[in-house]
């Protein structure tokens, strides 16, 4: 399987996925922001729809309309304090609006439905070079911004007191989403992504560990759904993002019985 | 240490005010309790020191090296977040920018804490969890601690412990002090002095006066009559 370039690609992308996306997800899922995630991969479909209208990179165009999402969402926290929900329905409707009406024109010099359910085949040495530069770029900044970033998730006053420029940092974690997405929309497709975010961080939560082990599950848990997906769906001839987003459900299920029949266990030999 | 002058403020910029014309000064070494009414703006004056917020008019100023600060337990809803202790001060420790690992253990054993490093904030206890605050408040040493309701959501046995941790800071390391305070019990024993919040407006005394003034005010109204 692996004698196949387009595996090859397949598979390199797919490894920086699996490490960028739990790295990201655990600080969106620790600050209640999952829905970001959701609307930042709806955003990344509006920049892909752009750079195929324009006859760009779909990777370079998603990566930099999701940046100004990104950055959209932090501005007009601002401006909706009372009401932060709608600030997600606002970015949805542009960005959503953007590709429906790019797509329903035919002005598109390819197809976006690659991009929409995530495809092997597709991924160009191209995309795989913007992947690797945006997954390097982006791990090197979250190993700078670890502790500010973890504080700011944790107790944002107390990372304000000691001296975390709150805001900026906000900023830049916006991009480092949009970086995140824009790496896996190939692969995985907007419409699961969201679950890439999210899921592995969800079943490394339920070990209850500190900080760093939860992030290294989240990492090793989403090596897990990502690359056996890829080569699963590979086997049964479907869609990846589909099997990848079944394979994260069916670990964290399988994660939470066999916690649920340790703790019965543990209760058993304590009665 | 801590100066406020002709201090108004509002969250709309315009009155009527949360704070109107406050002035006081607090002096180093102070432990000042800061009391009132829900809604008097208590937290609004601490959010005004730490600079969370802006005055509408008037100024505020701090002359502080370094401040600590201890939030409100309820505040901090996130108590499922998987962080131990160890990390909460370690991660705090690196956000300061201190090299010495050592003051992480420091902190923990001035608070009573050694033991417990390795627990999940989540599983602390009401009274070990705002410790866990105050230790890690502690970390970088600072000339200034701001703590927001200390006692909330903590046993009366914990609560004594506490108070005596902050006294303790206060007396032997000459750490100022200010917590905002709804434990009237406590402001009294423990403060050298309280700032008494009404109406908007504020004024400090000691706590002798502010028994007599505001807890026992049937027996000053005998004494004059």
């Amino acid at each position: 399987m692996l004698s196949y370039d387009f595996m090859q690609n397949a598979f390199v992308v797919s490894f920086f996925i699996s490490l960028l996306c739990p790295c990201i997800g655990i600080f969106l899922v620790l600050r209640r922001y999952s829905m970001i995630g959701d609307t930042l991969s709806h955003a990344s479909l509006a920049g892909v729809t752009l750079g195929l209208m324009c006859g760009q990179n779909p990777v370079l165009s998603a990566f930099i309309f999701t940046s100004v999402c990104g950055a959209l969402i932090e501005y007009l926290r601002k401006y909706f304090k009372k009401h932060t929900d709608l600030i997600l329905s606002i970015v949805l409707a542009l960005s959503v609006g953007i590709a429906i009406t790019i797509i329903s024109s035919g002005k598109l010099h390819a197809n976006a439905d690659s991009f929409m359910f995530g495809s092997i085949l597709t991924v160009t040495q191209f995309d795989m070079a913007m992947v690797i530069i945006l997954s390097v770029i982006s791990v090197i900044a979250l190993i700078l911004l670890y502790h500010r970033l973890l504080y700011i998730a944790y107790d944002e006053d107390a990372a304000r007191v000691a001296g975390v420029r709150v805001e900026l940092i906000n900023y830049i974690f916006s991009i480092l989403v949009a970086s995140a997405i824009s790496v896996s929309i190939r692969i995985v497709g907007v419409l699961v992504l969201s679950s890439m975010i999210a899921l592995p961080v969800a079943t490394a939560l339920q070990f209850e560990k500190g900080f760093k082990q939860t992030l290294m599950l989240s990492v090793l848990f989403s090596m897990i759904d990502i690359l056996s997906g890829l080569f699963i769906s590979y086997y049964l001839n479907v869609a990846p993002g589909g099997f990848t987003a079944l394979m994260s459900v069916a670990v964290l299920a399988a994660v939470m019985l066999a916690k649920k029949l340790s703790h019965r266990a543990k209760s058993g030999a304590c009665s | 240490m801590i100066k406020a002058e002709n201090l108004f403020f509002s969250y709309t910029g315009n009155a009527p005010y949360v704070l109107e014309n406050i002035n006081f000064e607090i002096k180093n070494g102070e432990y000042v309790s800061v009391v009132g009414e829900n809604g008097s703006g208590k937290s609004t004056l601490m959010k005004l020191i730490l600079r969370f917020l802006k005055p509408t008019r008037g100024d505020i100023s701090t002359q502080s090296k370094r401040i600590g600060y201890v939030p409100q337990k309820s505040e901090n809803v996130n108590l499922g977040f998987p962080i131990t202790v160890y990390e909460m001060l370690d991660s705090y420790r690196k956000l300061l920018k201190i090299k010495d690992k050592s003051v992480v253990e420091e902190s923990l054993k001035i608070a009573g804490l050694s033991g417990l490093s390795s627990l999940l904030v989540g599983n602390l206890s009401g009274g070990q969890y705002q410790k866990a605050l105050i230790a890690r408040s502690l970390i970088g040493w600072p000339d200034l601690l701001i703590l927001d309701e200390p006692s909330t959501g903590v046993d009366a046995e914990s609560q004594k412990d506490i108070y005596s941790l902050i006294k303790r800071l206060n007396t032997e390391r000459g750490i100022t002090v200010v917590s905002v305070e709804h434990n009237l019990d406590a402001a009294i024993s423990n403060s050298t002095l309280i700032y008494h919040l009404a109406n908007s407006r504020g004024h400090i005394c000691t706590p002798e006066q502010y028994t007599e003034e505001y807890l026992n005010p049937e027996r000053k109204h005998s004494r004059h009559a």
